[in-house]
């Protein structure tokens, strides 16, 4: 019975590193063929420095945001007990399904100088497009889905034996969420919140339409591919493969760090068993 | 037992055959088929009327591709796209990127292909629709609706677009015009964060009603069917007669280069990354014996005239190009 198994293990293997080449081979060629001092002196140019700047700024408030809300509505929607949930869940999808510039679009009918939020606020000064607030908008449109479905997988994964347990013995809801639930939910939510981050700095069809300025580091990266050609806009592709790449890495440590030998597992689900 | 060990080797077989297959067939378009590369405010004429009419009366297929005329000449400078046919907004792009020995010799030559004007356009929802319709009707000037306080109109990039800066140029030449050296300082700085948008971000803008108005080239604005107001010969780019006063007026680019004042002109050339070379000569061919159509799309008629190096003409275009054409 051995014999077929790992036979199958093999051909799986096979087939499979096709699909990872082909992943994995764009940027190994471009980081081969990178010009490490040219490319590091190009983000030098102000315009490159306030793009870099913004995107970090944008991503990190991102981050924050999608993180306090995401969290506890996966919590909700794994715990909660309500008609049609499986429909409330698809919702979450469907930013995923939704191509980035027809994003952009739906987002600024809402929250444009003339939106149904936008408009109001316009008329007192305050403006949600064209600026920091129209990056993180858009961000949070591409990106969040990831951290609430991760969040969702997470709590569903958490046995509620031991919730109930805990509840038996006299802690709060509120209790049992950061002693147990969190802790224990945890390796995949961090792992769904690294791959939002590098989703959402790496954002590109719906900021251009809700936030074209200040130009994040994409936007300005295609800004150079347009005016510049190919050379103009590759020092920006290196940055942002590296500030991924710097994000994955971080999330492994961060995980290595709060929990022994967690598996990344973006979408959740208990897969630190196989490790 | 036998046929536990053949499966997952048949499988991975049939896997391997089948997705290489499907990449191919995906990827195939067909010989008589031109590729045609062309500036993105072209997308409605190319789309729903030149590419169409061209299959039609030749035969052969059309597969076009919008990308802004600066962009898609750095990529088939950097071959990163191979299109048999490019349209650019603006000869000067031609000479730019793709002529000359420092650009490879890209591009020999180009036809002068038709000119075209910019255009104020308006949300037809707009708060200020009153006004606009009142400046269509000559009632009022048209740079005293976007003086008005609370009106937002955009414009395009400067940086990327050959509009952006042929925006510049109209404001400039309207404060000449009207004698109201003022009008430029409606646009603020030029690159004015407020106004400045790539070509269909603008669109987006305005006919979503977020903006009530853009300055756009009037065949973009009666493919979108957005109301316009037109401007006199004397700003609007759009004049060969007007070409020297046109040419006063000059924008620097962050390259240093200086860009000079002069009618909107669109032209056609066959790159050599050519590959389908009887279609390309087709597809130039029908072009340049498709003024009328082209009119009822809001360009204006042209002597299709040749810029670059004459010579390299294909002797089955000759008939069609007349004269010489320096930018």
């Amino acid at each position: 019975m051995n014999q077929p198994t790992s036979r199958t293990l093999v051909v799986f293997g096979l087939l499979g590193g096709v699909l990872l080449l082909n992943l994995t081979l764009p940027i190994l060629n471009f980081m081969l063929h990178a010009d490490w001092r040219a490319w590091a002196a190009a983000l030098n140019q102000p315009e490159a420095r306030l793009a870099f700047r913004t995107s970090l700024a944008a991503s990190a408030v991102t981050l924050f945001i999608m993180t306090l809300l995401g969290v506890p509505l996966g919590y909700v929607l794994a715990r909660v007990r309500v008609p049609l949930k499986r429909f409330w869940i698809s919702l979450v999808f469907l930013p995923l399904i939704v191509p980035d510039l027809a994003g952009g679009i739906l987002l600024l009918q809402m929250l444009g100088p003339n939106g149904i939020i936008g408009a109001p606020l316009d008329a007192r000064g305050i403006a949600l497009t064209n600026n920091l607030a129209g990056i993180v908008f858009s961000q949070l449109f591409v990106a969040s889905p990831f951290v609430i479905v991760s969040a969702l997988a997470g709590f569903a994964s958490v046995d509620t034996q031991l919730e109930q347990a805990a509840a038996t013995l006299g802690d709060s809801r509120w209790q049992i969420f950061w002693r147990i639930s969190l802790p224990l939910a945890w390796p995949g939510i961090a792992a769904g919140i690294t791959l939002a981050m590098i989703r959402a700095t790496g954002e590109f069809g719906t900021t251009l339409i809700m936030a074209y300025n200040p130009h994040t580091l994409p936007v300005y990266m295609w800004v150079k591919f347009e005016s510049d050609g190919l050379a103009g806009s590759l020092p920006a592709a290196f940055w942002l493969v590296l500030l991924a790449c710097f994000a994955v890495g971080f999330s492994m440590l961060f995980n290595r760090l709060t929990r022994s030998g967690g598996l990344m597992s973006p979408l959740g689900g208990d897969i630190s068993g196989v490790a | 037992m036998h046929a536990d060990v053949k499966t997952p080797a048949v499988f991975a077989i049939v896997v391997l055959f089948i997705t290489p297959s499907f990449i191919i067939s995906a990827s195939a378009a067909g010989d008589d088929t031109v590729s045609v590369l062309y500036a993105g405010s072209l997308a409605a004429v190319m789309e729903n009327g030149i590419g169409p009419a061209f299959t039609q009366a030749t035969g052969y297929g059309f597969q076009g591709e919008a990308q802004g005329s600066l962009g898609a000449a750095q990529m088939i400078r950097n071959h990163i796209r191979t299109p048999d046919i490019f349209v650019s907004a603006d000869p000067l792009v031609n000479d730019k990127v793709l002529m000359g020995s420092q650009n490879g010799n890209l591009v020999r030559w180009y036809a002068v292909l038709a000119s075209s004007q910019l255009v104020l356009a308006y949300n037809p929802h707009s708060k200020f629709l009153k006004k606009f319709e009142d400046a269509e009707t000559g009632k009022i000037l048209w740079y005293e609706v976007l003086e008005t306080a609370g009106v937002r109109f955009g414009r395009g990039d400067p940086t990327i677009d050959p509009k952006g800066y042929r925006t510049l140029f109209l404001f400039n030449l309207a404060g000449r015009y009207y004698h109201r050296p003022e009008i430029p300082s409606l646009l603020g700085d030029e690159l004015n964060p407020a106004q400045v948008f790539p070509e269909v971000v603008l669109l987006t803008r305005v006919e979503s009603g977020q903006f009530d108005a853009g300055i756009f080239y009037k065949h973009e604005v009666l493919a979108h069917k957005l109301p316009f107001v037109s401007l006199p010969a004397e700003v609007n780019l759009g004049s060969q007669e007007f070409a020297a006063h046109y040419a006063e007026e000059t924008y620097t680019t962050k390259s240093g280069e200086q860009v000079k004042g002069a009618p909107i002109l669109f032209t056609v050339a066959i790159p050599e990354t050519v590959r389908h070379r009887q279609a390309a000569l087709e597809f130039v061919r029908f072009l340049l014996s498709s003024d009328r159509l082209l009119a009822q799309f809001g360009f204006g008629t042209v002597v299709h005239r040749a810029g670059g190096d004459a010579a390299q003409i294909p002797a089955e275009l000759r008939q069609f190009i007349s004269g010489t054409f320096k930018p």
